[in-house]
């Protein structure tokens, strides 16, 4: 019984422990909670996942800067027959170039970009920034990589284009010629 | 009694049209070569209708205005002030609504009236958006939202009168709110007015692709791409942008202040720029750009500080920014005096150019009170400068309505019988008569009733006062900055005043007025 009771304790204080001094847990969010209070989140240590999109941009200083989003068009986009769900949420978010270089192009027309989980420290209104808001990547995940979409031609919206142009070059021609025979 | 337009009047007036139709049909040709290039098949297909559509009725106005039979040729039909003014209303109506079409199309849209809704605030420079999944969206599709923003900024009429030269055709250049002829002629005006566009795109697109390239590290392509799309929505003060984060998407000082130096060049008039950067100061004594000069007041670069609409700009800016500023250091919003002056700075000179970049989510800015929400909302309220592709009540009206206020004060306090000086510097001494600043009050509370009803609008639909007074402002004034309340799933009845308060904001509500008298005259009239 004492045995038991001495277990307990010591087990309650390994826990404590482990959970006092180990390493912190980063928060999952996502892109639309630190949007609406990225106050609450400031300096925190918070795992987002989304689509990165746009344009990776390799600076001098070694980083990479690139916009996460995390709206229902990460998933499916509209060129995929994704269904409308209004603007896309996107944030900034930085990492060492390194990182960036092992993923996949960013999502953009005919391209759904990487789907990954970023941890990374939540910079609000970072005064070493004049005032940036972004995340700080630490650690990449990728959950999907990305790939191309397809987008063939609209043959009728082509058609009645054309037939257009025919019907205003006619109108165009017979007039010049009407003119031309009045004068 | 209302008098019914006569045949002759629709012909004039259809013959005008048609020829502008044709001009927005070359237009049309840039993004179907752009979508070539990029091998955008879908897309290509809708610009190739939508270039269609613009040609047919281009054509078939024109042959109907202008009989083959008729001896009249087309530049010889005399446009009238108000003929003029009916040409640019309907213009500015018709242009986005086949302009929408491949925005309706691509399936980037709720419904037709979100992409007029789009058209319209691209070609009213203004900057709202209800495209959806943006950061998808195909680059012809972007491109041409961006070449809006260059055509309604330009002006559309502007183009038209460099290819066709024609009698009467300055109430086309006054129908879209510009009466700033810096040379003698129209035709030559216009001439001026795209040259210093080109010439502005040339370096402006140049400045950003090459920070783009080597401060931001974007390949090539995108550098210039971007640099192309920010161009045209910053010199033309638009604010519509490439990604969904607006100019918050670069996190860069120097895009920013590169940035600002093109809304500056946006909201100054064109006689401003032809004057800054005339060769020579006698070549403008030459060509007798100004009024009523004595020979003190001839015209210099100097001089252009001397301007009762410099001042007024400067000072508007000085207080809206220290507002904002002040407001957000109250409000504790950050903690750096960095970040307060560069998010502040950039805020409200985007504000008060009427472009409408953020670098900051709608999100965060909603949360803006106190000083800071007012010095953004009167920034945006009060423009750029006359005959400039900036909105609002303009610096020029609030400079003469200040001056004509303090006039009647100092004539109070003055001695009866004492002569009070009531004449103002701009490019000139001129007196300001009574009708002068009347005139400018008009079209301040026109602007006042304008904010107002749309708000009133978004009240009743439950925006908080607010919000509802922002995005009225922000609409009327062809800003762009939004608060949120803009969004696709907005009330459709919300979307149309808006689109109403881009339309009247941008014409300055005169040529919208006589376009409705003459309906209506064509209506009841005998």
């Amino acid at each position: 019984m004492m045995r038991t009771r001495l277990a307990i304790v010591i087990g309650m204080l390994v826990g404590a422990f482990v959970a006092l001094g180990g390493p912190a847990q980063a928060v999952t969010v996502s892109v639309v909670d630190l949007l609406d209070d990225p106050e609450l989140y400031a300096g925190q240590e918070v795992t987002v996942i989304g689509e990165l999109v746009g344009d990776y941009g390799f600076r001098r200083d070694g980083t990479m800067w690139t916009q996460l989003n995390g709206d229902s068009y990460a998933i499916r986009p509209l060129v995929d027959g994704g269904p409308l769900r209004g603007a896309n949420i996107g944030i900034g978010v930085v990492m060492p170039a390194e990182l960036g270089r092992q993923l996949d192009p960013p999502g953009r027309y005919r391209r759904l970009g990487p789907v990954v989980a970023l941890t990374g420290i939540w910079k609000y209104h970072d005064p070493g920034r004049q005032g940036e808001t972004y995340l700080e990547v630490q650690s990449v995940v990728v959950e999907a990589p990305g790939r191309k979409l397809s987008e063939g031609p609209n043959w009728p919206i082509y058609g009645a284009g054309f037939a257009l142009f025919s019907i205003a070059a006619v109108i165009g021609l017979v007039y010049r010629r009407e003119r031309d025979t009045t004068s | 009694m209302l008098i019914r337009p006569a045949a002759d009047d629709l012909r004039t007036v259809g013959a005008a049209l048609g020829r502008i139709f044709l001009v927005v049909t070359a237009a049309s040709g840039i993004p179907i070569v752009w979508a070539l290039l990029t091998r955008e098949w879908n897309p290509l297909g809708s610009f190739i209708l939508m270039a269609g559509l613009f040609a047919v009725i281009g054509a078939t106005l024109i042959r109907v205005s202008l009989p083959p039979t008729s001896k009249i040729k087309s530049d010889q039909r005399h446009l009238d002030w108000s003929h003029g003014m009916v040409v640019v209303a309907l213009t500015w109506l018709i242009v986005p609504a086949i302009g929408s079409i491949p925005f309706t199309l691509s399936g980037h849209f709720g419904s037709p009236l979100d992409a007029y809704f789009d058209a319209m605030s691209g070609l009213t420079t203004t900057g709202l958006a209800l495209v959806q999944d943006l950061d998808h969206l195909a680059s012809s599709l972007n491109f041409w939202r961006h070449l809006l923003h260059f055509l309604g900024g330009q002006g559309i009429i502007i183009a038209a009168l460099v290819l066709f030269a024609g009698r009467g055709m300055t109430t086309l250049f006054q129908g879209e709110g510009r009466d700033d002829r810096v040379l003698p002629s129209v035709q030559s005006t216009a001439r001026v007015i795209w040259a210093v566009s080109v010439l502005h795109l040339v370096v402006g697109v140049i400045a950003l692709g090459l920070v783009a390239r080597f401060v931001l590290g974007f390949a090539w392509e995108r550098s210039l791409f971007h640099g192309l799309m920010i161009f045209f929505a910053a010199f033309d003060t638009g604010g519509f942008s490439p990604q969904s984060t607006s100019i918050g998407y670069y996190h860069s000082a120097i895009f920013e202040g590169v940035t600002a130096v093109l809304m500056v060049a946006g909201a100054l008039s064109f006689g401003f720029h032809f004057r800054l950067w005339s060769r020579s100061d006698k070549r403008l004594q030459r060509r007798k750009v100004t009024y009523d000069l004595d020979e003190r007041d001839q015209p210099s670069r100097w001089s252009l500080l001397k301007n009762l609409e410099t001042r007024t700009i400067l000072t508007t800016f000085l207080v809206t920014m220290t507002f904002t500023i002040v407001g957000l250091a109250a409000m504790g919003m950050y903690s750096s005096v960095a970040g307060l002056s560069r998010q502040g700075f950039f805020q409200i000179l985007s504000a008060h150019t009427g472009t409408g970049f953020a670098t900051i989510p709608s999100s965060e800015l909603v949360a803006w009170s106190g000083l800071a929400f007012g010095g953004v909302a009167i920034a945006m309220a009060m423009g750029g400068m006359a005959s400039s592709t900036a909105g609002g009540v303009k610096a020029m009206r609030v400079g003469l309505i200040v001056r004509a206020v303090g006039d009647e004060v100092r004539g109070d306090l003055l001695p009866e019988g004492a002569l009070v000086d009531t004449s103002y510097y701009q490019f000139g001494r001129h007196r300001l008569t009574p009708e002068v600043a009347r005139s400018a009050m008009i079209v301040a509370l026109l602007f006042v009733a304008l904010f107002l009803s749309g708000a009133g609008v978004a009240i009743a639909y439950g925006v908080p006062l607010q919000q509802a007074l922002f995005e009225s402002v922000s609409a009327g004034a062809s800003v762009g900055l939004s608060v949120g309340v803009t969004t696709p799933s907005m009330p459709a009845l919300l979307k149309l005043t808006y689109i109403i308060q881009m339309y009247l904001g941008r014409l300055e509500f005169v040529a919208v007025f006589v376009l409705i008298g003459f309906l209506y005259s064509l209506v009841k009239g005998r």
